[in-house]
């Protein structure tokens, strides 16, 4: 059996039809599920915040809650023996003098992982503070 | 002595060869040209392009060598891809890759990804008009989908017998992107709808991208549940990459798992192409249909972008509806080439690749539809 009469036979249109309906509503419930999963997300983070402010005082970040990855915590080490030695804040730029000096692979990649993952934070005024735990 | 000597003779393969043989032999050797000379999907080709060597050195029957023996060391090795056990693995590396910024980003380019499976479906229903059965019309219809591992799922589930076809179909016009999309995007969009340039996409939280896989593994697996080796693999690859935690599994993921399964499945995949089972006019047709299915697939989403301009705003280049035909990263980089083409400054790779991982998540889904339909 060919043809149109093949397709109708086999229910060819019934499970195209249905087929392509099942794609696009799985998608579509998905593409709205993540259009909203950020303004969720916003807003929660906003509902946080405003209790946070609420609290009395600033309460200290524990830097124990930072999780380093396991491929990481090598390099968190080695450069938190050098920001040992440097003022706080300290310059990115003299790190990265420094950590070359010391024969460190990849220091441009290892820091840009370390500003990556909230090990070492900007002040906000062009110099950066080491925000990991002390024995990383 | 002179009958030893001539029983060796007549086994060897040059005295089984017949032409069957060499035209798959020249085959393969073309695979491996083009991977290796043209730089067409070099990962995949290869293997196969060798498989198809390996598959095509005539061998006695009954000592166990060839892929289709029982204990021959190819047929365990290609348990993997009729055992369906293959591809999910892939689908795991390829989320441990997968950066799903791009369309967290701009959620609306995955209805491209969904437009493009079109091609699935038609290609369905065009293979049930040839005659094919309705198990074989799917796994051909699959191919439209232009995502091998989940077209080698399919096929290992409803129509085991034309695994070789179909992968090979599969692979072929999935390396072939580069040839085929661009005069279909060339014909179906205008210079000045070639010329739009897409807005610079939101950034994304690291937190979004921890929860879009189970979000979507959930909200995929639950309305499609045929579909949950090929989703469940790779949104679980996605999250191991996101949640920085499980940085070593990532890795293996997405390095040594998927390098050593694409070996084994592109060789034996090769392999299967054995030339009295390929070389029949049931290849020609799944060829011919698989062809018809890229280019439905191509033109499908790009005419459904086209529709979508009709009621947006802010217009989307109708381009990156080609990219939802699920050929990671090549169809968006097609995209940007034919962009660029018009506009060197415009940059379109990045924006295409939303529709592009869209359309993976699309063809497991219209894989799975077509699996519960037809078990």
């Amino acid at each position: 059996m060919t043809g149109m009469e093949a397709i109708s036979a086999h229910n060819g249109w019934a499970i195209s039809a249905i087929g392509v309906t099942i794609v696009f509503t799985g998608l579509t419930v998905l593409s709205l599920t993540i259009s909203q999963l950020h303004k969720v997300l916003a807003f929660m983070e906003r509902k946080k915040s405003d209790s946070q402010k609420r609290a009395e005082g600033a309460k200290e970040i524990d830097v124990s809650d930072i999780i380093i990855p396991g491929d990481m915590k090598e390099t968190a080490r080695e450069y938190k023996m050098i920001i040992d030695r440097m003022d706080a804040p300290f310059s990115l730029p003299r790190l990265l003098e420094l950590s070359e000096k010391c024969g460190l692979n990849r220091p441009y990649s290892n820091l840009n992982d370390l500003i990556g993952s909230g090990l070492i934070e900007p002040d906000g005024e062009g110099y950066y503070r080491w925000k990991g735990p002390d024995n990383p | 002595m002179e009958n030893m000597f001539m029983d060796f003779i007549s086994n060897t393969g040059f005295a089984m060869a017949d032409y069957r043989h060499i035209i798959m032999i020249i085959i393969g050797i073309t695979f491996i040209y083009l991977g290796i000379a043209k730089h067409y999907e070099p990962l995949l080709l290869i293997p196969i392009g060798f498989g198809i060597l390996m598959g095509n050195i005539p061998v006695f029957k009954g000592l166990g060598l060839g892929i289709y023996e029982d204990n021959s060391v190819l047929h365990y090795l290609y348990f993997g891809v009729t055992s369906g056990v293959y591809p999910p693995l892939i689908f795991l590396g390829i989320g441990a890759m997968t950066d799903f910024s791009t369309m967290l980003a701009r959620p609306l380019l995955m209805l491209l990804g969904a437009a493009a499976q079109m091609g699935i479906f038609l290609t369905f229903l065009g293979a049930l008009a040839l005659g094919f059965a309705p198990n074989e019309a799917a796994a051909i219809g699959i191919i439209g989908g232009a995502d091998g591992p989940t077209a080698i799922f399919l096929t290992a589930k409803l129509a085991p017998m034309l695994i070789g076809p179909i992968a090979v179909a599969a692979y072929s016009y999935m390396a072939l992107v580069p040839v085929i999309q661009p005069p279909i995007m060339r014909l179906l969009t205008s210079r000045q709808e070639r010329l739009i340039r897409m807005e610079e996409p939101r950034e994304v939280s690291k937190l979004e991208k921890i929860i879009f896989p189970i979000i979507g593994f959930l909200l995929c697996c639950f309305l499609a549940p045929a579909a949950l080796p090929l989703l469940g693999m790779l949104f679980f690859g996605n999250l191991l990459k996101e949640c920085v935690v499980a940085e070593r599994l990532a890795q293996a993921a997405r390095t040594s798992i998927i390098d050593s399964v694409t070996i084994l499945l592109g060789l034996t995949v090769g392999a299967s192409t054995q030339a009295d089972v390929f070389l029949t006019p049931q290849s020609v047709g799944i060829f011919v249909l698989g062809a018809a299915s890229f280019c439905v697939a191509t033109a499908s989403g790009l005419l459904f972008a086209k529709i979508m301009n009709m009621f947006l705003k802010v217009k989307i280049n109708p381009l990156l509806g080609a990219a939802g035909v699920s050929a990671v990263p090549d169809s968006a980089r097609v995209v940007q080439m034919v962009g660029q083409e018009e506009d060197p400054t415009n940059f379109l790779l990045m924006h295409a690749m939303a529709p592009n991982i869209s359309g993976v998540i699309g063809s497991a889904i219209g894989a799975g539809v077509l699996w519960s339909f037809m078990s």
